[in-house]
C-alpha cells in the first residue's frame, strides 16, 4: 500500500450497527450499578479510624510502578505472573482502544487512523486479546487441573474467567465478521480477527455474517456492560482496589507496622469491630485478590495449624459485605437515614427503652466471628510477616492479627497461659523468663565488661537484651561478641542491672501498655547515660530500637550484631583466619531480613569465618521460613506435631550443611530444639555468627581446634 | 456480704539466688534489683474473694487492706484493677522487722475503723518471711474463730462452707459470718491477669490511706507482748563436694557407693 492510504487507514465505527441510542441507554444502569458498587466500596472505608497514608507522593508512585504497573510480586510465581501479566495487560491495552473508539464517536476526534489504526487499534489490540485468552486457558488450567491449596474455589471465580474469555471470544467473531463483510483492505493488521474472517466467509454466507456481526455485536456489548456493572461486587474489585492498596501502602520496613494506642483517647484498646480498624485495614480487605500466597508462606499454617492469614482476610472482608449493618453497628434512624450509634449512646435512656434494638446496634464482635479469627488461630502467629512480604497487593495482615490479640490481652485478659506468665514475668521483673536463676550480668563473668556511669564514656553501648543474658546458651554468643569488640579494640559497654526487656514480645503477645512502659523507660535510662551508638544480637531488640523507640524519643543508630561486626572485619580491625572446613547455612531472623532488609552482613561473617563454604536453604533471604519464636510463640508449647521450629531445622538439616548459623536468640533456642528433636542422622551444630567470627579469631590454643 | 482481704507487698521470690543479699545488721533481706510483688497466698485469698462476689452475682462488697511502705500501695492498686471495690493502706514507715503480733494489732485496729465484715481472708502464710502467723492473731485480735489453709469458699444460706486442706484431705467446715479464713493455694484460685483497661482506671480510684497513729495505736502498744525475735538472720553456705568412688570392677565400685552413702548418712 502506498503511504497516503496507510496514513487513511482506519475503519468505520459503527458498522452494520443501528439504533446505537440503546447502547448510550444501557450505559445509564451499567454507570449506576456500578457507580453504587464503588461507592457503597468508598463508604464502607470510610467507616474506619484515621491512617496517614498519602505523604510522600513520589515513593508512592515508585511503588506503584514497580508492582501495579510493572508487577513484580506477582510475579514472583512464575506461571501465575505470566498469565495475571497476559490478561491485566491485555485488559488495558482493550480499555484504551475502547476509550478511543468512544473518542472517535462521541467526540469526533480522529485518532483511530493511520498508523496508529494499524499498530496499535488493529494489530495490537488482536495480539492482546489474543494474550487475554490464552491467560484465562493458563489460568483455568491451573486453578482447576492442578489445583493449587492456596485458591480459594468459588463459583464467582469460575464466572469471572468465563465472562472475560466469553468477552474476548466475541470481540474476535465481531472483528472477525466485519472484516469479512466488508472486505478491509488492513486486514492483515487483525491476524486473528482475519483468521475468524476467513473461516466464516468459507462457511457462510455475506447476508448470514451481517446478521451474525449485529448480533454478536450487541450480545458483546451486553456482557461487557454487564461485567463492569458486576465487577464492583467481586473479586475483581481488585482492579481498582490493588493500586489503591499499593499507593496507600506501608512505607517503612515491615519491622515498623504495628500502629500506636492512643491510651488517653482510645475508647477500645485494640480492634473487635470492624470499625476498629483502620480506613487503609478495610481497603486491603476489598484489594484480596484470593491469591493465598500468604497462608501458602505462613509457617503457621504450614505445620497445619489453623491461622491462615489469607482467610482472615477474606473472612472479615465477607463480614463487612455480607453483614454491614451489624459489623459497624448500623440502624435505619427514625427519619430513614442511617445512623451510628456507640455503645455508651445505647445506654442512654434518652428515646424510649433501651431495648434489644439497642442491643441490635452494637457492633459485631469480629474476633471469633469466622473461623479464621478464633483466638485459637490469633495466638498462633509468630509474627513473622512472611504474609505481608508474600502478598501481590501489599495488604498488611500480621497489623490486625496484633491488633486483634491487643483486645483479647488489654481489654478481656483473654490469651494462653504461658504467655501471661512471660508477660507478668515482664511487669515485675522487666524480662520474659519467668523462672530463671540466670542474672543480666552472668555471661560476663570473668571478663571486664563496663556498665553503669561508664556507659557514658563507651562509644557504643551493646544492648544484651533478655535471651542474651538470661538464656545459659545465648550467654556465650554474648561473650563472643563481647570478645570480638574488645579484640577489635571498640569503647563499649553494657547497660547491666538497668536493662529491661525491649518490649517486643510484650507488644507482639498485644500488651501494648506494658510495652510503652518499658520503652520509655529504656529510653529514659538509655538518654540519662547519652548513648547515641547501640549494637545488639538481638534481631527483636534491633528491631524496636530501630523502628520504635524513635517515637519514644529514642534516637540511636543501630546496629545489629552482625553488621558492626562485618564492619570491623572491613576495616581490618578484626582479621578472621578461618581453620574450620565446616559447611555453613545461615538463617534469616525474620526481624532482621524480611523486616528490615539486613540480609548480606550475617552472610559475609559466614562467608570469611570458614572454608566449608556457605549453602543457602530453599527458603531463604525475604522468604525465609520462620524459626516459630516469634510473636511471644517461644513462650507457647507448640503441639508436637505441628512445630514450626522441627519445619525450619528440617530444611536446614536437609541442605547437607555441618553448622546451621543464626542471628538472634530465639532462633537459637528454637533451631537447637527443632535440630535436636531429629531423632538419629548427622549432627548438625547451631551457632550464631558471633560465635563463628570468634571461633576464626579468636587466640588460638596450639593444636586445638576450635570449632 | 462485706469481704476484706489482706495483701502484704513482699520481694519477689524469684529473685536469682546469686542475686539475693541479706542485711545481717538490720536482720532483713536488701532489695537489690528484686522488685516488689503481692505475696502470692495474699493474692490467692483475693481472687477467692472475687468468685465468691461472680457466684454471688455481684452481691458482695471486697475490700483491701494492706499494712507496710507506701510502696504497698501498688499491691492495693493491682488488686484494684482485678476488681476489688475498696482499698485501704496502714502506711508503716517504722524500720523495725515485721513482728506478727504487731502487724495483726494494725490490721485489726484498721478493720474495726473500716467497718463491719463478715469474712475476713488472709494468705496461709508470706512468701518472705514464712511465720504463717498472722492470720491466726488477726482472729484473736478481733476475737473471731479462724479457719485456716482454706482454698474454697461457698455462700449456703446464712452459713459460709469452707474447705480446708489437712495433711489427710480435706475438711469442709461450716461457719457462721464473721470469721477469718487462711486462704492456701489450689488450682481454682490461680490469681487472675487484670485488664490493661481496669490497671489504668486502678490509679484513679480512691484509695484510703492510714497510719497507726490514725488507729490509736503507739509503737508501744503494737510491740506489747511481742514474743517474736529475728535473732540472727544469714543466707545458708551449701557446701557440694564431689567425690569419686574407686574400685576396679563393677562390684568394687557399688560396694564402695553403697559404703559411702552409710558414711555420709551416719555422719548427718
Ligand atoms: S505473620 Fe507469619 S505467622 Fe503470622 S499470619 Fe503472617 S505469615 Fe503467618
Ligand atoms: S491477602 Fe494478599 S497474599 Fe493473601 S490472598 Fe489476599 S491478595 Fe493474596
Amino acid at each position: 500500500m502506498n503511504a497516503a492510504a496507510v496514513n487513511e487507514a482506519t475503519r468505520e465505527i459503527y458498522w452494520n450497527v443501528t439504533q446505537v441510542w440503546v447502547m448510550y441507554a444501557l450505559l445509564v444502569p451499567t454507570a449506576l450499578v456500578a457507580g453504587y458498587g464503588v461507592y457503597r466500596h468508598l463508604s464502607r472505608w470510610r467507616r474506619g479510624q484515621p491512617a496517614a497514608r498519602f505523604d510522600r507522593p513520589a515513593a508512592r508512585v515508585g511503588l506503584l510502578f514497580k508492582h501495579a504497573v510493572a508487577q513484580r510480586r506477582t510475579a514472583r510465581d512464575a506461571v501465575a505472573g505470566l498469565f495475571h501479566a497476559f490478561i491485566s495487560y491485555g485488559f488495558v491495552v482493550l480499555t484504551v482502544a475502547t476509550t478511543v473508539v468512544a473518542l472517535d464517536a462521541d467526540f469526533g476526534t480522529a485518532i483511530m487512523r493511520g498508523r496508529f489504526y494499524l499498530y496499535f487499534q488493529s494489530l495490537a489490540v488482536d495480539v492482546f486479546g489474543a494474550l487475554v485468552m490464552v491467560g484465562v486457558l493458563m489460568a483455568a488450567a491451573r486453578r482447576y487441573l492442578r489445583r493449587p491449596r492456596k485458591l480459594v474455589h468459588t463459583d464467582e471465580a469460575a464466572l469471572i474467567l468465563a465472562a472475560i474469555f466469553v468477552m474476548c471470544l466475541q470481540g474476535f467473531l465481531v472483528e472477525g465478521w466485519r472484516i469479512a463483510a466488508t472486505n478491509d483492505p488492513w486486514a492483515a493488521w487483525s491476524p486473528f480477527g482475519n483468521l475468524v474472517a476467513r473461516a466464516s466467509q468459507s462457511l457462510m454466507g455475506p447476508e448470514a455474517i451481517r446478521v451474525w456481526h449485529a448480533g454478536a455485536w450487541w450480545f458483546h456489548l451486553a456482557t461487557s456492560f454487564a461485567f463492569v456493572a458486576w465487577l464492583p461486587y467481586t473479586k475483581m474489585m481488585h482492579v481498582l482496589t490493588a493500586p489503591l492498596n499499593i499507593y496507600a501502602a506501608n512505607l517503612a520496613p515491615l519491622g515498623a507496622t504495628l500502629k500506636r494506642v492512643d491510651f488517653e483517647r482510645t475508647e477500645s484498646f485494640g480492634v473487635n469491630t470492624l470499625g476498629g480498624f483502620t480506613w487503609k485495614d478495610l481497603l486491603d480487605l476489598d484489594a484480596c485478590t484470593e491469591c493465598g500466597r500468604c497462608t501458602a508462606v505462613c509457617p503457621a499454617n504450614t505445620v497445619g495449624k489453623e491461622l491462615s492469614p489469607r482467610d482472615i482476610i477474606l473472612g472479615l472482608r465477607d463480614l463487612m459485605h455480607e453483614r454491614p449493618r451489624e459489623a459497624f453497628g448500623l440502624v435505619a434512624s427514625n427519619g430513614g437515614g442511617v445512623g451510628e450509634v456507640s455503645a455508651a449512646a445505647c445506654t442512654t435512656p434518652a428515646d424510649k427503652e433501651p431495648t434489644a434494638d439497642m442491643e441490635a446496634r452494637k457492633p459485631l464482635p469480629i474476633i471469633g466471628a469466622v473461623p479464621a479469627t478464633s483466638p485459637v488461630a490469633l495466638w498462633q502467629c509468630t509474627t513473622c510477616a512472611a504474609c505481608m512480604e508474600a502478598c501481590p497487593v501489599f495488604i498488611e495482615q500480621m497489623p490486625k492479627i496484633v491488633d486483634m490479640r491487643r483486645f483479647l490481652v488489654m481489654e478481656e485478659a483473654e490469651f494462653p497461659d504461658s504467655m501471661q506468665e512471660a508477660v507478668m514475668s515482664l511487669e515485675r521483673r522487666g524480662h520474659p523468663f519467668s523462672g530463671t536463676q540466670a542474672t543480666r550480668m552472668d555471661w560476663a563473668e570473668g571478663l571486664n565488661v563496663r556498665t553503669g556511669a561508664d556507659v557514658r564514656e563507651a562509644e557504643v553501648l551493646l544492648w544484651v537484651g533478655c535471651g542474651g543474658a538470661l538464656v545459659e546458651r545465648n550467654q556465650r554468643v554474648t561473650r563472643a561478641t563481647a570478645q570480638l569488640l574488645e579484640q577489635a579494640g571498640v569503647s563499649f559497654a553494657v547497660m547491666g542491672r538497668e536493662e529491661k526487656c525491649s518490649g517486643d514480645p510484650a507488644r507482639r503477645i498485644g500488651n501494648e501498655f506494658l510495652f510503652e512502659q518499658l520503652a520509655r523507660e529504656n529510653v529514659g535510662n538509655l538518654n540519662k547515660y547519652g548513648v547515641k551508638k547501640v549494637v545488639t544480637a538481638c534481631p527483636h531488640c534491633f528491631n524496636t530500637f530501630r523502628n520504635e523507640y524513635p517515637q519514644y524519643g529514642g534516637a540511636f543508630e543501630v546496629f545489629h550484631h552482625s553488621e558492626f561486626l562485618a564492619r570491623l572485619v572491613e576495616e581490618g580491625r578484626l582479621k578472621p583466619v578461618p581453620e574450620s572446613g565446616k559447611k555453613v547455612t545461615f538463617h534469616d531472623p525474620c526481624y532482621l531480613g524480611r523486616q528490615n532488609g539486613v540480609y548480606d552482613a550475617p552472610r559475609e561473617l559466614v562467608q570469611i569465618s570458614t572454608r566449608g563454604g556457605a549453602v543457602e536453604m530453599p527458603r531463604s533471604r525475604n522468604n525465609s521460613f520462620c524459626c516459630g519464636g516469634g510473636g511471644g510463640m517461644s513462650f507457647v508449647d507448640e503441639p508436637p506435631d505441628k512445630r514450626v521450629n522441627q519445619e525450619r531445622a528440617r530444611e536446614a538439616v536437609e541442605t547437607g550443611a555441618d553448622v546451621l548459623a543464626v542471628g538472634c536468640p530465639f532462633c537459637m533456642t528454637m533451631m537447637e530444639d527443632g535440630v535436636g528433636a531429629r531423632k538419629g542422622g548427622r549432627d548438625v551444630k547451631v551457632l550464631d555468627v558471633a560465635e563463628l567470627l570468634w571461633e576464626a579469631s579468636r587466640p588460638r590454643e596450639a593444636g586445638k581446634q576450635n570449632l | 456480704m462485706n469481704i476484706l482481704v489482706c495483701l502484704k507487698q513482699i520481694l519477689d521470690p524469684e529473685v536469682p539466688a546469686r542475686d539475693f543479699r541479706v542485711d545481717a545488721a538490720r536482720r532483713e533481706a536488701e532489695q537489690g534489683s528484686a522488685s516488689l510483688v503481692t505475696n502470692i497466698f495474699c493474692e490467692n485469698a483475693l481472687e477467692t474473694a472475687l468468685q465468691l462476689r461472680e457466684r454471688a452475682g455481684g452481691a458482695a462488697k471486697i475490700t483491701v487492706l494492706s499494712c507496710g511502705r507506701p510502696s504497698a500501695e501498688d499491691s492495693l492498686r493491682k488488686a484494684l484493677a482485678m476488681k476489688a471495690d475498696a482499698a485501704a493502706l496502714v502506711v508503716d514507715e517504722s524500720d523495725a522487722t515485721p513482728d506478727p503480733l504487731a502487724v495483726a494489732r494494725v490490721l485489726a485496729a484498721a478493720i474495726q475503723k473500716l467497718g463491719a465484715f463478715d469474712l475476713i481472708m488472709t494468705g496461709r502464710e508470706a512468701g518472705d518471711w514464712g511465720a504463717g502467723q498472722t492470720g491466726g492473731l488477726l482472729a484473736e485480735e478481733l476475737g473471731l474463730p479462724c479457719v485456716s489453709f482454706v482454698d474454697t469458699v461457698e455462700v449456703a444460706g446464712g452459713v459460709l462452707r469452707l474447705k480446708r486442706q489437712t495433711d489427710a484431705g480435706w475438711e469442709l467446715i461450716e461457719a457462721t459470718p464473721p470469721v477469718v479464713v487462711t486462704v492456701t493455694n489450689d488450682e481454682h484460685n490461680v490469681p487472675r491477669i487484670p485488664k490493661v483497661r481496669d490497671v489504668m482506671m486502678s490509679y484513679r480510684q480512691p484509695l484510703t490511706k492510714l497510719t497507726p497513729a490514725d488507729l490509736g495505736l503507739s509503737d508501744e502498744a503494737r510491740a506489747a507482748d511481742g514474743y517474736y525475735e529475728v535473732a540472727e538472720l544469714f543466707i545458708p553456705q551449701k557446701e557440694t563436694r564431689c567425690d569419686f568412688v574407686a574400685g576396679d570392677t563393677l562390684d568394687e565400685k557399688v560396694d564402695a557407693f553403697a559404703r559411702r552413702i552409710v558414711e555420709v548418712t551416719r555422719a548427718l
